[in-house]
């Protein structure tokens, strides 16, 4: 088994865990981060995209909202080119409390969160397509972000800084030594699920920062985190209905969130308890919920063409009292009013329960050293977390370090915010309108080659991450297609590119210049370490190489990922667009009857096992 | 008086209106935008695959006793399919548009021989007697599966995988929507011998949009087909078939076809050293695109030509607004206009309008699925839940895409007694219920043979 060693290991590949390896990696620490499948795989690219500025829980979650307020400015530095500077707008409709915006007005002056009351006729100016019944309107700086071209920013000042960083690397168990009284976790085993080796990388520090699944990574420790989980449905429209992100000056809760994301705007959330961190079913009422609460934002929301349905699923954690860690807690009704504020500390529902971060010192708590997770929070947070996490590993390796990324600018701010435009202008001040791969989103080729050769590609969706493939009107129509012949011809004429002309441009994703190499073994190898079995069947072995060459696999992949998110809101023109996706991939192409490949890919085994999605009757 | 008002200008409507009209009809087609001919490869397919099956079907005269009984096609019966595609046939090639058996290029040399006029009369169906009937060919798509076609326009017919001929598909640089390299590949796994070549466009044009349209329109022009042919020459070597993207002419394809076979054919001879036999000479085909498809806009032109020569009118940007009916007949139906609805009044109407894809049926959010002129009733399911299954690909299609307007065996739209709506209106194409034609790849055969036998039902009753 190949053996690495390294003074932090990191989990997960979400925001949260860039953001420890950058900062672990800037105080010098020798840094690696595994995650099990692409960056942003998991919450942080299934979220709504909105910087807090905190004003949503001024009222609720004071904690939150200090920090929020905070981190909204230092990302606008660190992380400028993947901040949209909509502002906000909390608009006041007439269901909502009277005496609700007054009282959120004195928070945001007391926790000095800028909010200025404006007319609601200069917010209707500004806004056209908003609930022109509204009485009262704050502005505030919340702002639209981008989390996969943050994600990719954060990961590559981490590589910058010397962190290695391991996409499709899935922990399977931790090393833990020592007995009573100086148990430690000292090791990790990792498999690569793409070419099916093992690895075991020994760490002097583990930092938990898998978001959703931190409770199964800290099972592999014996630990014990009851995460709580909160799913939260969203839904994205075909065009951005407002250039501002809107917020219901109300308690938070479900559907009243609208944030201008690209070319779309996004609608969320609702928030219902789970218990599998997987489990991103989408209910009908769920939809039918978001299109009536948006109703109420921008009338005749619900009658605009619904692009897509998805759901992630919050890394909420409440630390229980001692006393009552075993208590069962009921799942809470889904439709319940957000009025639930004074609800007992002891069993919160998600939506309640604290936005604010969760660090947990498991030497302290567990008496096991060597091992923290870092969960809750938010995405406007995960900067925040990343230090808090950093610096309770510096605590427990008895060394100084101050952080520094409060500090230190991911690579590309220098093109500052980005804004609707910006892959139009850059379209068209280089000339690049027949090389288009998918117009709905204008990724050109060169884009889609760039992502590519610095991206590890096991599927298109790899690459929707990167570069925004297949997010648009036509939901991978014309583009899947396209990419798989793109990629197929980039891997058999490799010298037919370039790479030196891809440069960082605006939203596309950042320059991975190029994956740092293996590091050397760490020496002699010891005993194998007695890992902890993880439970779940591992997957399948993907040949790297065979990934891409085998366009069959690509193709059908990308379109069954497209599917998934389309089946809740297919009616009416998207119905209709699927028609014609069914067109073009059965009676044009055939691709249903392509020949097989004898590979694997990350859905084999999807094909194999039967399915059915929640919300649909059929198999 | 109108005898037949026709709703939809797809391959149904604008068929039907030939056959109608050269029955002696007065016809009128109108139809709220094109038809999805403009999207579709140009080929003629009969039936390429039933709901359970991997394999293609060989033969679809012989695979009709496996579809469901209410199929269109088990109401019309090989024999009215049969002729229904005579009929198409000669259209076609009266249309100078010669449709032929994709089945048939093994059998002979095929009609892209070289040697032979790729123009010339239609007298080479002699050579397809053997052929069974009912019998399918395979073509290419354009990621190198096999495409179940049963009559091709001439252009496709050299891409037959029944052919052991080697492959040469030619692409070219920076077109997004033909990747050359990714056919041949495909087409070795399939035990095809097929090599891939790009040629610099740059060569034709100095403009940079290089969409089919535009190819299409450039290679419509003398100096660029000539530019073409040379390349073309240059990258092929002796006893290879040419597939090339269909873009060789929006108008003047099959002369420049014929063009750059015997520029290739020349080229062999010169090749072949003096006093051996002549090499099996090499001919060149299209492979289909992405949406919008030359040859689909070829086959829509052509008939539209036909229909002109037939002085039927075809007028698009009509959206049927309004409906009149007293008892079992239709009165009239009204379009939207700028000002006020414009009646129309026949003594008969065909709705033609499509399923999903052409407007004919909308599905609401509510689940509701309705037919969208006359709110006939439609066997598709009226929840949600029950639209679609989880996989995309899924064999068995989804149910939400094969409701439609039941109909009886004169192609009559039914109630929901079993009775027909209405004695002067009749439905054909895909807005019909109990098939899928995209998914059963039937879409061309079930317009040309239902759209032709409902214009016969209606000319028999006048």
């Amino acid at each position: 088994m190949k053996r690495i060693q390294t003074e932090i290991l990191v989990i997960g590949g979400g925001a949260t865990g860039t953001g420890v390896a950058w900062d672990a990696a800037l105080r010098g620490f020798q840094t690696v981060l595994v995650e099990k499948r692409d960056l942003t795989h998991g919450t942080t690219g299934r979220y709504h995209g909105l910087l807090h500025s905190g004003a949503r829980y001024v009222l609720k979650d004071a904690d939150s909202a200090v920090e929020c307020i905070r981190e909204n400015r230092i990302l606008r530095r660190t992380h400028t080119h993947c901040i949209e500077d909509t502002g906000g707008f909390f608009i006041v409709t007439p269901e909502d409390e009277d005496d609700y915006p007054d009282r959120f007005a004195a928070a945001c002056l007391r926790l000095d969160i800028p909010c200025d009351e404006i007319p609601a006729s200069t917010a209707l100016r500004r806004e056209p397509l908003l609930n022109p019944r509204i009485s009262r309107v704050f502005e505030l700086p919340d702002a639209a972000a981008d989390s996969f071209l943050a994600a990719h920013a954060t990961a590559q000042a981490a590589r910058q800084a010397g962190a290695l960083l391991l996409p499709y690397h899935e922990l399977t168990g931790l090393h833990l030594s020592g007995g009573d009284g100086n148990r430690a976790v000292s090791a990790a085993a990792v498999l690569n699920t793409v070419t099916g080796e093992e690895l075991r990388i020994d760490a002097d520090l583990v930092i938990n920062a898998a978001g959703a699944w931190c409770g199964q990574v800290a099972a592999l420790a014996a630990v014990e985190v009851n995460m709580m989980l909160g799913k939260g449905v969203m839904l994205a429209t075909n065009a951005r209905l407002t250039n501002t992100v809107i917020n219901r000056c109300k308690m938070p809760g479900d559907g009243d969130i609208l944030v201008p994301i690209h070319t779309v705007s996004v609608i969320g959330t609702t928030d219902q308890q789970v218990s599998d961190p997987e489990n991103l079913s989408i209910e009908q009422w769920e939809i039918d919920l978001m299109l009536t609460e948006g109703d109420k934002l921008v009338p005749g929301l619900s009658r605009s063409r619904i692009l897509r349905a998805w759901a992630g699923v919050r890394p909420l954690y409440h630390e229980p009292p001692p006393s009552h860690d075993s208590i069962h807690r009921p799942a809470p009704h889904p439709n319940r009013r957000a009025s639930q504020l004074e609800a007992s500390p002891a069993s919160p529902a998600s939506r309640d329960a604290t936005r604010a971060l969760a660090l947990l010192d498991h030497r302290q708590r567990d008496g096991l050293s060597g091992f923290i997770t870092i969960t809750g929070g938010k995405w406007t947070t995960f900067r925040l977390m990343a230090e808090s996490a950093v610096d309770a590993a510096c605590a427990q390796l008895g060394v100084t370090r101050p952080c520094r990324t409060a500090e230190t600018p991911v690579p590309g701010v220098e093109q500052g915010h980005y804004w609707l435009g910006h892959r139009l202008d850059e379209v068209e001040s280089e000339n690049q309108q027949s090389d288009l791969i998918c117009e709905c989103e204008l990724v050109t080729r060169a884009m889609l080659e760039g992502a590519a050769q610095r991206n590890p590609t096991v599927t298109l969706d790899d690459l929707r991450r990167d570069v925004r493939l297949g997010m648009g009107p036509c939901q991978g129509g014309f583009c899947t297609y396209r990419a798989v012949g793109v990629l197929h011809q980039l891997r058999s004429d490799e010298t037919a590119y370039d790479s030196g002309d891809w440069k960082v441009a605006h939203m596309q994703s950042p320059a991975h210049h190029h994956r740092d190499g293996p590091p050397a073994d760490g020496g002699p190898a010891e005993h194998a370490p007695a890992a902890v079995p993880n439970p779940r069947r591992q997957s399948p072995a993907i040949d790297p190489s065979a990934s891409v060459s085998q366009p069959n696999l690509l193709l059908r992949d990308f379109l069954q990922e497209r599917w998934k998110g389309v089946v809740p809101i297919l009616w009416g023109d998207q119905l209709r667009q699927e028609r014609l996706d069914e067109l073009i991939y059965l009676s044009i192409l055939n691709a249903d009857h392509l020949p097989a490949d004898e590979g694997q890919s990350p859905l084999s085994e999807f094909y194999r096992s039967g399915f059915s999605y929640p919300g649909s009757r059929l198999t | 008086m109108t005898d037949l008002l026709i709703i939809g200008a797809g391959l149904t409507g604008l068929f039907a209106a030939c056959t109608a009209a050269r029955a002696g009809l007065n016809v009128r087609v109108i139809a709220q935008g094109a038809g999805t001919t403009h999207w579709h490869a140009g080929t003629i397919d009969l039936l390429g695959y039933l709901p359970d099956g991997r394999q293609p079907v060989a033969n679809w005269m012989q695979a009709l006793g496996r579809l469901p009984p209410a199929h269109p096609y088990r109401l019309l019966g090989a024999a009215s399919i049969a002729n229904a595609l005579d009929a198409f046939q000669q259209l076609a090639a009266a249309a100078g548009l010669p449709y032929e058996r994709a089945a048939a290029s093994i059998d002979s040399p095929g009609p892209s021989a070289p040697s032979q006029p790729i123009d010339r009369e239609d007298d080479s169906r002699g050579h397809f007697t053997d052929i069974a009937p009912g019998r399918n060919g395979q073509l290419i798509s354009p990621v190198g599966a096999g495409r179940p076609v049963f009559l091709a326009p001439q252009a496709q017919l050299a891409a037959s995988l029944e052919d052991e001929r080697p492959f040469l598909i030619i692409g070219f640089n920076g077109m997004t929507d033909f990747y050359p390299a990714l056919i041949a590949e495909n087409l070795r796994r399939q035990g095809r011998a097929a090599r891939s070549a790009s040629l610099p466009l740059s060569r034709l044009t100095s403009r940079r949009d290089h969409n089919t349209i535009q190819l299409a329109r450039l290679l419509d022009q003398p100096a660029a087909q000539e530019k073409l042919i040379e390349m073309v020459s240059e990258a092929a070597a002796s006893g290879e078939r040419i597939g090339l993207p269909a873009v060789l002419g929006l108008k003047l394809h099959t002369r420049l076809l014929a063009k750059l076979n015997q520029a290739s054919s020349a080229r062999d001879r010169r090749k072949t050293p003096p006093g051996s036999p002549l090499q099996p000479s090499f001919s060149l085909f299209e492979i289909p695109t992405l949406p919008p498809s030359v040859p689909g806009m070829r086959l829509d032109a052509s008939l539209r030509a036909q229909l002109t020569r037939l002085r039927v009118r075809v007028e698009i940007g009509m959206k049927v607004c309004g409906v009149r009916a007293s008892g079992r007949r239709i009165e009239w139906i009204e379009t939207e206009t700028g000002s006020r609805p414009l009646r129309h009044t026949a003594r008969n109407y065909l709705l033609a309008t499509g399923g999903i894809l052409g407007g004919g049926i909308r599905g609401d959010r509510c689940g509701r699925v309705k037919e969208t002129v006359f709110d006939l009733p439609l066997t598709a399911p009226q929840t949600r839940s029950q639209w679609l299954r989880p996989l995309f690909l899924d064999k068995r299609g989804h149910p939400v895409f094969q409701g439609g307007v039941p109909v009886d065996t004169r192609f009559r739209p039914l109630g929901r007694d079993g009775a027909p709506v209405y004695d002067n209106l009749w439905a054909a194409g895909s807005v019909l219920a109990h098939t899928d034609p995209i998914r059963e790849r039937s879409r061309e055969g079930i317009a040309i043979a239902t759209g032709f036998a409902a214009a016969h039902s209606v000319a028999k009753g006048q």
